[in-house]
């Protein structure tokens, strides 16, 4: 146990743990929300958990979900854009600070991998990271109703 | 050798796997369906598995979810029309 | 005209084409010749598809 695993053990049980409880109850408009939240803060505890067992290959996990997180949020948004279209979610607040929390997890491997390919791989999976949580936050707060009807 | 990482997300996938069976709504079960498989992805991982942990992610967080809500978007359509032809 | 037509459609295969061979050579382990001829191919039939669905997505 190193200090890479045990921030993504912090990262993980408080960050995964609130989006599990924000998406088994409340309003349909937190869980939403609560399920984009978890792909985006998992990504970066994957990137935490490569670094701290010392095995790059892992990255390609959280490059998956970099890319898939946001492919589910949108499947939702998609089709439950009738149900959110009453109640649309805002909370760009959280948001905003998880993206921010990202941010700074892949700014800190960079500046620990230095320069190189990996260092590219990790700026990609950010940017990755970073563009599609903001997509799906923007697609559930009524970019596809709006899309739709104007 | 990580033994409170282990058990942080072992209590993850267990809350996670709880608030499925709990949740009643089928479009609500899904939310709770898809951070079920990101939950078990870091499961994976953390026992060193992370060919299992890849391909949980590419069913789990996006195919699953898909699936559902497609089959609650038809059922949900076909009862709507139900409805309305009946007399 | 056609055959600026055809040189725009060209550039802009190629432009895909170098974006994805960059993309295949920076998310690999290790670089060698067998992955630059593996990267180049993929890149370009994904070059290929990304003109295709660009077009179908724009043209309307």
């Amino acid at each position: 146990m190193n200090g890479w695993t045990l921030t993504a053990t912090v990262a993980l049980g408080a960050g995964v743990g609130a989006t599990v409880w924000g998406v088994a109850t409340g309003p349909l408009r937190r869980r939403v929300v609560a399920q984009n939240l978890s792909s985006a803060l998992a990504c970066p505890g994957l990137l935490l958990l490569a670094q701290g067992y010392g095995r790059p290959a892992y990255i390609d996990l959280a490059l998956v979900l970099a890319l898939l997180g946001p492919v589910g949020t949108l499947v939702f948004a998609r089709l439950l854009a009738d149900d959110l279209a009453e109640d649309p979610p805002h909370a760009w607040g959280v948001t905003f600070a998880v993206a921010g929390y990202g941010a700074v997890v892949v700014l800190v491997l960079c500046a620990v991998t230095g320069p190189g390919r990996a260092m590219v791989k990790l700026l990609v999976i950010g940017a990755l990271l970073i563009g599609g949580n903001l997509v799906a936050s923007r697609a559930l707060s009524g970019g596809f109703a709006r899309s739709r009807r104007g | 050798m990580d033994d409170p990482l282990i058990v942080v997300v072992l209590l993850l996938v267990a809350a996670t796997a709880t608030a499925a069976v709990a949740v009643r709504d089928p479009v609500r079960q899904a939310l709770v369906l898809s951070v079920l498989g990101v939950a078990l992805a870091l499961l994976f991982t953390v026992a060193q598995a992370p060919d299992v942990g890849l391909s949980q992610l590419a069913v789990g967080s996006a195919l699953t979810p898909l699936l559902v809500m497609l089959s609650v978007r038809k059922v949900r359509r076909r009862q709507g029309d139900g409805k309305g032809r009946a007399p | 005209m056609d055959a600026q037509t055809a040189l725009r459609g060209a550039l802009e295969v190629l432009l895909w084409w170098a974006g994805l061979t960059v993309l295949w050579l920076v998310l690999i382990s290790t670089v060698d010749t067998l992955e630059w001829v593996v990267g180049a191919s993929a890149a370009l039939v994904g070059a290929l598809a990304a003109r295709a669905a660009r077009r179908a997505v724009g043209g309307r």
